[in-house]
């Protein structure tokens, strides 16, 4: 155990949990979640000053759960050591980032989607000369490429521009590799199939060493970029954009935020993805869009 | 244990007990035998009369048949008789009849064969008397009765009859006899059957008697025990519920008397010390109240306690126990003692007396009775004690309730400090807050401190430079205004001389004027040269001795004419301390003696001047006093500044450059010593110059660095403070920094820790390869000017070690040596003096050359025009492309460079591909990065495997192969890069401000409306873009053919000249071009400008007029890092 930083008696919690990492409020005892919840304020705010990436409006739980997995993976006993490194330390940033976001993906995840995309959105889009689709929050940009390969194989991928966009560089910069680990690449098979692939997904890849690097047709398709649904703006008129599962760890006012960048990138009678556990329903925005596959949870703004 | 006792009888499922359901059965029986051998009886009655009636029947048949036969006898006598017809009519009747007659007696006696026979005997003896009887009809007929009676009388006929009559009369007798004999049988039958049924019948009134006893039994048996379930019923219903001990024994005597007719009764209770009780007793003498005990063992009670049996006494002794009334007392006939027994100890005693006699019945329900006293007794005391134990809970609850009380109000003032501990902690948190705050703050003033104190170190060196130029300048200038002042000085002391004496006397005075003042300005720039000599470092210092005697010598002559003058007295002493001579420069020493002397006669009208020349401390002391004016106190500083007097006015009175005494103190420091003063107004100066008796080389700043450097190149010199060779480790990211100016080195290892690089300083060459060898750094930042060897030589002796060669290396240099050091592999080169943004630029350059080293390639082809379009196929941001045509240029380009991945054409000109690999293998000069082998050639099966031994993969050059090597080396690449750890992988970038991401970035604005272009660079600016503009799409192409590197162009479609989609067409033909971001500015309203737009090959389209939100979002997704 190393010496606490301060006086027990000034923080009575500190001791009981040197992880940092906290259950999440009990009424019962609102005075002693306090500490903590100000110390990530706190930290959240310098981020946000520092770096100019905004997590406040971040769901509370989760964000405290990573936060902790944080503090383990840093040695730091308290959100306020890890405050003192990020704001010292660039390169400590660039890495809590990978806390702070919650990068898992997998290409064709959720295979009724695809479907539901295939079957129900793709003929809505054939009839479009240009089209633009936006991958908000695309990870390692495995859905980014699924949906490559489903435009491809609709013969719409010559007119389409892909954005995929995420706050997090380096997972930025790994989907614009596009290389993933072959054992994964071959769990995706499945899923292509079960979204109504027309071919084999080996058509699209080049295994060797390990890895496979998908096909450069589909990565030219494909912007990668920084955009922040916290901070930033809407930046085009797109005709779909599938935000899946990153509302999920917004809070209210942040989806609510979140999903009317969202409603105003999308052009008129443009079509909306979210997450499987998403929905409009109960948001702001919900008067602004009908429910078009309510299973598969696309939505069309009216 | 054995289980066995303890299995209960399951219960029966049989209808009847099992002696009842053997009664009934035999009586079934005997029914079913009864009704049988009736049923034979009868039978044969039947059949016995059958007989008779067939033997009537028989016997009716034979009759008939012989009464026909006489009917027919009787018809032909008649006829023979009469011959009348009508006799004949009982014969042919009887013929009819006879057939018949026969034929139903066969069939009636078909079962007797005797009788059948006899039939077949008689047939024929019919047969002839039928015969017989119808001839002599014949024969009456035609008349001849004669014939006929002839016929009758030969008696044959009449033997026939008899025969006949005799045979029937046999049938006859055959059929009595049967009749006979059936009817003995049948009688026998009978006979017996009556007997049967006689037994029968008794042994059904055995059985029903039997069958009446056993119910008659269970009868009596369910009563009582009905009865004694009531009782018990009764008796439990009584001592239900919460009933004490004391009242259980009068309920259950109650009970008893009342249905068992008890007379008297007592119920003991037995206690824990095995003693009896008296609990209750009913109709008991006065001898025996409740609560009278028993001791154990004692009179019967005792006994049946003892034996745990229940005894029943019967006759009586006398008075043995009294039933009491008012009316008087009787003494029972038989008493119950039954002790009642739960699980195997005694509970309970029940004693009661009857008057009438027990049976069994009874003397049980005593028995179970008891056993339910002891019951209720025993739960009577359970539930005593449970009450005992409940009140004991109750009292420890409510003891608990009470600390609970005492804990809650010790917690409320417990919650009221935490309450009042958390109203500080808030407070602590919000100074700490404040702290925090004023930590940031105080940070940023460091920083800003910092960057003052950085900017003062810069302003001071470049005011140290302009310091020197300015000395330098004034050295010059000096130099440059001493000659044509010499030669004006020489012309006017030629003209005062008046050789030709064709000047006036004025015009001599001027003239010696003009000399005066010339000679002024020479002294005047002399000393100024001198100053700036000093200040400029560039007086030398030559030791030698000098003896202070023949110093005063020669100062008394030079002062004694200028004494004689003013008329002062002039004296020079050396005090008997002072040495002999001294090590110092005289030229030097002199100077500053004869300046001070000098000042001393100028400022000094009566009196005089006195040298002194002592020692102390080892010092030698030169001490000029005189009788002047005096200095004031306040005003000492002063006078050594240049350019300076005591007292400005003073400057007019008495002339000088004012120089001389700062001349005097910087000498004085040459020298090693100090020159300091002593004076007051009125009184008088004495200024004193101490020497050190040795020469101490004291120098300017520049001075002892080189001498160091001539002393000892090969020493090694101590490193900055700094250095963080101590703190490497094998992933730090470290620079080596060789540099000989310690402030320079300075600068640099504080610009490595800011970005985030361990620093390591040398400053010599030597020291700079070996830190190189033996902590190989990520970079280099190397000097050219080393005291030692040159830079250039470092970065050679760099390049040329296989350890080191891969390491990127920035030279910096006071002189252009810019080509050959990038010729020698440096990534770059900045010319001194650099400023800071400089040299991050140069770090950072190094950064990404280190971090991008891994992603070298080397292409082997000898093909020129594949080999530039692989190059060009792999090149990329991360990749670096070497290109080399044969086997002997790559084995030179290996063995100077580290790649990480080579593509090898097998067919290459002189050396085969094959042969390379084999040359590379073989020696350690070359490095060995993994080969693909990318040829036209089909491989046999044993050029496979033996390059399979070098080589990872082996692509055949076809339609695909350019996409498949692309993949092969992508792919390897990377897998190169994952298996590094991960502090050596590409280095996490964007970690800093989201906002940085325009710094720097140039965006083209492609815009003929001012007013847009305005606004656009108004958002763009702030936020560190720079904005260039072009104001159509001619315009647009030239300045990026012009000055590439734009990272993002807005193109506006509506434009004179050339318009946005055409201007992006071009640009799009252009393969430099083909990746260049574009971003169209459309009109609103027209929505097929948009698709327009991105057909050209725009990348995105933002209508106007421009959301700045909008626009800032697409711009930052265009701009690529």
């Amino acid at each position: 155990m190393t010496a606490p930083d301060r006086t027990p008696s000034a923080t009575p919690v500190r001791g009981r949990e040197p992880s940092g990492l906290r259950e999440p409020p009990r009424p019962d005892e609102p005075g002693l979640d306090g500490l903590d919840d100000r110390e990530l304020e706190l930290l959240l705010g310098a981020i946000y000053h520092i770096y100019h990436h905004d997590f406040r409006s971040y769901a509370g739980a989760s964000l405290r759960r990573r936060i902790g997995a944080a503090l383990i993976h840093f040695k730091c006993q308290a959100i306020a050591q890890l405050h003192e490194r990020v704001v010292r330390e660039p390169v400590v940033f660039a890495e809590l980032l990978r806390f702070l976001t919650v990068q898992v993906s997998d290409m064709f995840r959720d295979p009724t989607y695809f479907r539901a995309l295939r079957d129900h959105v793709v003929p809505y889009l054939q009839t479009y000369a240009a089209l633009k689709v936006w991958v908000a929050g695309c990870a390692t940009g495995e859905e980014a490429y699924s949906l490559a390969i489903l435009l491809h194989e609709a013969g719409l991928l010559d007119r389409t521009q892909l954005y995929a966009t995420d706050i997090h560089p380096e997972s930025l910069r790994a989907a614009h590799d596009g290389i993933y680990a072959t054992e994964r690449v071959a769990r995706w098979s499945d899923n292509y199939r079960m979204a109504g692939g027309r071919a084999s997904l080996s058509d699209y890849y080049s295994a060797a060493y390990g890895g496979a690097v998908f096909d450069r047709r589909l990565r030219k398709a494909i912007a990668f970029a920084d955009h922040s649904l916290a901070t930033d703006s809407a930046f085009g008129e797109m005709q779909l954009v599938s935000c899946r599962n990153v509302l999920i760890y917004f809070e209210r006012p942040l989806q609510d935020r979140a999903i009317g960048v969202l409603r105003e990138s999308l052009c008129h009678r443009g079509f909306l993805g979210l997450g499987l556990k998403e929905t409009l329903r109960f948001t702001a925005a919900a008067p602004a869009f009908t429910e078009l596959v309510p299973d598969a949870r696309i939505y069309q703004k009216l | 244990m054995t289980p066995t006792a303890a299995t209960p009888e399951p219960r029966s499922r049989a209808w009847l007990p099992t002696p009842s359901l053997a009664v009934l059965v035999a009586a079934i029986l005997a029914v079913c035998v009864i009704a049988w051998l009736s049923y034979r009886a009868l039978k044969a009655r039947a059949e016995a009369a059958d007989a008779v009636n067939h033997t009537n029947a028989v016997q009716d048949a034979l009759h008939r048949y012989l009464s026909s036969a006489k009917d027919a006898e009787t018809g032909q006598r008649g006829f023979l008789l009469t011959g009348d017809e009508h006799y004949l009519e009982p014969y042919h009747l009887a013929i009819g009849a006879l057939a018949a007659e026969a034929d139903s007696i066969r069939q009636l006696t078909a079962d007797n064969p005797a009788q059948q026979r006899r039939l077949e005997m008689l047939a024929p003896i019919v047969t002839f008397k039928l015969d017989e009887l119808a001839r002599t009809i014949a024969h009456k007929r035609r008349g001849d009765g004669d014939a006929a009676l002839q016929i009758v009388r030969d008696d044959s006929g009449k033997l026939a009859m008899d025969k006949i009559r005799q045979t029937v009369e046999e049938m006859l007798a055959g059929e009595q006899m049967l009749l006979t004999f059936r009817t003995q049988q049948w009688e026998a039958t009978v006979t017996w059957s009556s007997y049967v049924m006689l037994g029968s019948g008794l042994v059904l009134l055995a059985m029903i008697c039997m069958i009446a006893v056993l119910a008659s039994r269970d009868f009596r048996a369910v009563t009582a025990e009905d009865w004694s379930r009531r009782v018990q019923l009764a008796l439990t219903s009584q001592l239900q519920g919460d009933v004490r001990l004391e009242t259980i024994g009068e309920k259950v005597l109650g009970v008893l008397a009342d249905n068992l007719g008890a007379r008297v009764g007592a119920v003991y209770a037995v206690e824990p010390n095995a003693a009896l009780r008296r609990v209750a007793g009913h109709a008991l003498a006065a001898s025996g109240e409740p609560g009278a005990t028993v001791a154990p063992g004692e009179g019967l009670t005792g006994q049946a306690v003892k034996s745990q049996r229940t005894l029943h006494l019967r006759a009586l002794p006398a008075h043995y126990l009294e039933i009491s009334s008012a009316a008087g007392r009787s003494s029972p006939r038989e008493l119950v003692i039954a002790p009642g027994v739960v699980d195997g100890a005694v509970q309970s005693v029940t004693e009661v007396g009857f008057l009438h006699a027990l049976d069994a019945t009874e003397l049980t329900l005593l028995e179970r009775a008891s056993q339910t006293i002891a019951r209720a007794i025993r739960g009577a005391r359970d539930r005593n004690r449970l009450e005992d134990l409940l009140g004991e809970v109750q009292r420890q609850a409510e003891e608990l309730a009470a600390q609970q009380e005492e804990l809650r109000v010790s917690n409320e003032e417990l919650e009221q400090q935490a309450h009042a501990l958390q109203a500080s902690q808030t407070q602590l948190e919000n100074q700490q807050a404040e702290l925090e705050q004023t930590n940031v703050q105080l940070e940023e003033q460091a920083r800003s401190l910092a960057r003052q104190r950085d900017e003062l170190a810069r302003a001071s060196a470049e005011l140290q430079r302009a310091n020197t130029v300015k000395s330098q300048f004034l050295a010059n200038m000096s130099h440059e205004l001493r000659t044509p002042l010499n030669s004006s000085l020489i012309l006017a002391k030629l003209l005062s001389d008046n050789r030709d004496g064709n000047l006036t006397a004025e015009q001599i005075r001027f003239a010696q004027t003009i000399y005066a003042a010339g000679n002024d300005l020479l002294t005047l720039i002399n000393d100024i040269l001198d100053l700036s000599k000093i200040e400029a470092g560039m007086l030398d210092v030559r030791p030698e001795r000098v003896v202070l005697a023949r110093l005063g010598d020669e100062l008394t002559r030079t002062f004694q004419p200028v004494a004689a003058h003013k008329g002062l007295a002039l004296a020079i002493r050396i005090d008997p301390t002072a040495p002999a001579h001294l090590e110092t420069d005289p030229a030097r020493l002199s100077q500053i003696l004869k300046n001070l002397l000098s000042n001393a006669f100028k400022f000094t009208e009566r009196g005089g001047v006195t040298l002194e020349l002592s020692a102390a401390d080892g010092r030698v002391r030169f001490a000029v006093r005189d009788t002047g004016i005096g200095i004031a106190h306040d005003q000492h500083h002063l006078i050594f500044e240049a350019f300076r007097q005591a007292d400005g006015a003073s400057n007019r009175k008495f002339g000088g450059t004012g120089l001389g005494l700062s001349i005097s103190r910087d000498l004085a420091r040459l020298l090693g010593g100090e020159l300091t003063i002593a004076s007051a107004p009125g009184k008088g100066s004495t200024f004193t110059l101490a020497l050190p008796g040795t020469p101490a080389v004291i120098a300017p700043p520049r001075a002892p660095l080189a001498v160091a450097d001539e002393l000892a190149p090969a020493r090694p010199v101590a490193p900055p403070p700094t250095d963080d060779r101590d703190a490497l480790d094998a992933t730090s990211r470290s620079l080596l920094i060789i540099e000989d100016d310690p402030a320079f080195a300075r600068v640099l290892c504080d610009l490595a820790h800011e970005l985030e690089f361990k620093a390591l300083v040398a400053t010599t060459a030597e020291d700079g390869l070996a830190l190189a060898r033996r902590h190989p750094p990520s970079a280099v930042v190397l000097d050219v000017g080393l005291p030692d060897r040159s830079g250039l030589a470092v970065l050679d002796s760099l390049k040329r070690d296989a350890t080191t060669r891969h390491i990127p290396v920035h030279v910096v240099s006071g002189s252009d040596y810019a080509r050959s050091a990038l010729e020698m592999g440096a990534v770059g080169y900045a010319l001194k003096p650099v400023d800071r943004d400089q040299l991050i630029d140069a770090i950072k350059h190094l950064e990404s050359k280190f971090t991008q080293e891994l992603r070298r390639v080397l292409i082997v082809e000898d093909d020129a025009v594949l080999r530039q379009s692989t190059a060009r196929l792999l090149a990329g941001d991360d990749v670096e492309t070497t290109t080399a045509a044969s086997a002997e240029q790559a084995l030179t380009l290996l063995n100077t460079t580290t790649f990480d991945c080579m593509v090898l054409d097998l067919a290459l000109p002189g050396r085969s591909g094959l042969e390379l690999l084999e040359d590379m293998a073989s020696g350690d000069q070359y490095g060995f990065p993994p080969v693909i082998v990318y040829t036209g050639r089909s491989l046999s099966p044993g050029e496979i495997r033996e390059l399979e031994r070098f080589s990872r993969s082996i692509i055949i050059k076809g339609a695909r192969s350019p996409e498949r090597l692309l993949d092969e080396v992508t792919l390897f690449l990377h897998q190169v890069e994952s298996r590094l750890p991960p502090e050596r992988q590409r280095m996490l970038r964007d970690a800093r401000d989201r906002e940085a991401v325009f710094d720097g970035r140039r965006v083209l604005v492609v815009e003929d409306d001012v007013r847009n272009v305005f606004a656009l660079s108004s958002v763009l600016e702030p936020r560190g873009a720079r904005v260039e503009i072009a104001r159509n799409g001619r315009e647009a192409l030239d300045h990026l053919r012009h000055k590439p590197g734009v990272d993002l162009v807005l193109m506006d479609i509506m434009m004179p000249e050339m318009d946005g989609l055409e201007a992006t067409r071009e640009l799009r033909k252009d393969p430099q071009f083909a990746r260049l971001p574009i971003i169209a500015l459309t009109a609103k309203a027209m929505s097929d400008d948009r698709d327009k737009c991105l057909a050209a090959g725009a990348n995105d389209y933002i209508a106007k007029p421009l959301d700045v939100d909008k626009l800032l979002s697409l711009a930052r997704i265009w701009i690529r890092a």
